[in-house]
């Protein structure tokens, strides 16, 4: 995990520097260029530019033109404009010679360093939102685990645990066998099962607080533990999620078999990793 | 089958707590211990989301992504891979949000009906954004060295994703 999460900032870094050294060297964003146009003015104080194949409106401002980005720009302005927040006006300088006639050159804003400025800005957005999505679980998780609590407390728990134990017993040989967390897990990979994803998230954090309190090692994970992120990563979905209903609509329906099939394909896949994975280290 | 999932969730919550009363456990009291110690677990699994979050919103700007995927393109053409579904593929582990976004970008190139949709939709159905779900269930418990759980995520994306590819030529193509 440590070479993973390092990994993919330092790639970002990488990756990032080495794009725009080469936008900078093919001078992607044609720094510098200047642009042929004739100018007018009509009484409503608006400035009119002809370029050759577009007419569009400008507003003076100081010695620049503003141009408003949502207006029908020419594809290379276009792109210079989505560099800049939506909200900025793209700002044209006049270059002052051949201005006899309203003809004159025109340049636009140079633009530098677009992916370095890309990652920085994502990597503070992400920040901001991470805390976003955990507030936005926390109202999610205290209803369930408030619930969980309700179940517990009245033995439904242990009876669910009773009824699911058959099965998950060979995969969790370290759980005793009428642990509650037979329970949690059930109820996680249920909630799986029925693309129910809110409702799944807190049940499988408390199952993974039930196999902590099992756990030998607390710093380190258990087998069982990696046995139950595995079978929830993978797990199979007879239901499709909710997010491919809404963008597919009722096309969404002839997924749902093939859907069902290739995740028996994966969870079958996690469940042998995981148990390979659990023997080598039993064996070292 | 669309009544049966919008009457599960409602219908569970109820049945929890009329057992509970029938059992003559204070309900409220009860379901309030709870959601303590579950608002309390979401504030602890901030640190672990931002971690990741972040890491994943840099790569995700630094378009190191479309560069892996025209390296590997020629590879996964060689077994039947679409190439197209490689950013698909890569990002599906890492973020939800990001996958949708390019699940949709494949709907509006390619349409609706296209085998390169039916296979996205399949693979963005069939695996878990892996990284995401191991931030937050083991930053819960707070368990930093989490040993193998990270590839035995990914073998199973992996064989998800391959499963997807291989369902969806046998259903559409």
């Amino acid at each position: 995990m440590n070479y993973l999460w390092a990994g993919l900032i330092i790639i970002s870094l990488l990756s990032a520097v080495g794009q725009d050294i080469s936008d900078e060297l093919n001078n992607r964003w044609l720094n510098g260029q200047t642009i042929h146009a004739r100018l007018s003015q009509n009484e409503l104080g608006e400035v009119l530019i002809q370029l050759p194949k577009q007419q569009l409106y400008a507003h003076w401002q100081g010695q620049q033109l503003q141009l408003k980005p949502d207006q029908n720009l020419p594809p290379h302005w276009q792109n210079i404009a989505a560099q800049q927040d939506t909200k900025t006006p793209l700002r044209l300088s006049i270059t002052p010679k051949g201005q006899q006639n309203g003809s004159v050159q025109l340049v636009l804003p140079e633009v530098h360093h677009v992916r370095l400025k890309a990652i920085t800005e994502a990597a503070f957005d992400m920040a901001k939102f991470g805390v976003k999505l955990a507030l936005g679980l926390a109202g999610i998780m205290a209803l369930w685990l408030g619930l969980m609590r309700i179940a517990e407390q009245s033995g439904l728990i242990k009876k669910l645990v009773w009824l699911v134990r058959p099965l998950l017993a060979p995969l969790f040989p370290d759980v005793p066998k009428d642990h509650p967390a037979f329970g949690s897990i059930s109820l996680n990979l249920t909630a799986n099962l029925l693309g129910l994803g809110n409702a799944a998230t807190p049940m499988g954090i408390r199952a993974m607080q039930q196999l902590q309190e099992l756990n030998q090692n607390k710093k380190e994970a258990s087998d069982a533990m990696c046995m139950f992120l595995a079978l929830n990563t993978s797990s199979v979905q007879l239901l499709p999620p909710v997010t491919l209903i809404a963008l597919l609509g009722a096309q969404s329906g002839e997924l749902i078999l093939p859907i069902i099939l290739a995740t028996l394909a994966s969870t079958t896949a996690a469940i042998i990793a995981a148990k390979l994975y659990a023997r080598r280290g039993k064996a070292s | 089958m669309s009544f049966f999932s919008s009457l599960i969730l409602p219908l569970l919550i109820v049945a929890i707590i009329v057992y509970g009363l029938l059992k003559k456990v204070p309900v409220y009291e009860e379901f309030v211990i709870g959601a303590k110690e579950g608002f309390a677990t979401a504030v602890q699994i901030i640190p672990n989301l931002v971690a990741i979050l972040f890491a994943i919103g840099m790569f995700r700007a630094s378009g190191a992504m479309e560069f892996i995927a025209t390296l590997l393109a020629p590879l996964f053409e060689l077994i039947g891979f679409p190439s197209e579904l490689l950013p698909m593929a890569i990002f599906r582990p890492l973020t939800g949000s990001g996958s949708v976004a390019i699940l949709a970008e494949l709907i509006q190139t390619h349409g609706e009906e296209s085998l390169i949709v039916k296979m996205a939709a399949i693979m963005f159905g069939s695996t878990e954004t892996t990284f995401y779900v191991i931030a937050v269930y083991f930053g819960a418990i707070g368990v930093h060295k989490i040993r193998y759980a990270v590839q035995a995520g990914l073998i199973a994306d992996f064989a998800g994703m391959a499963a997807a590819v291989t369902v969806g030529y046998w259903f559409f193509g």
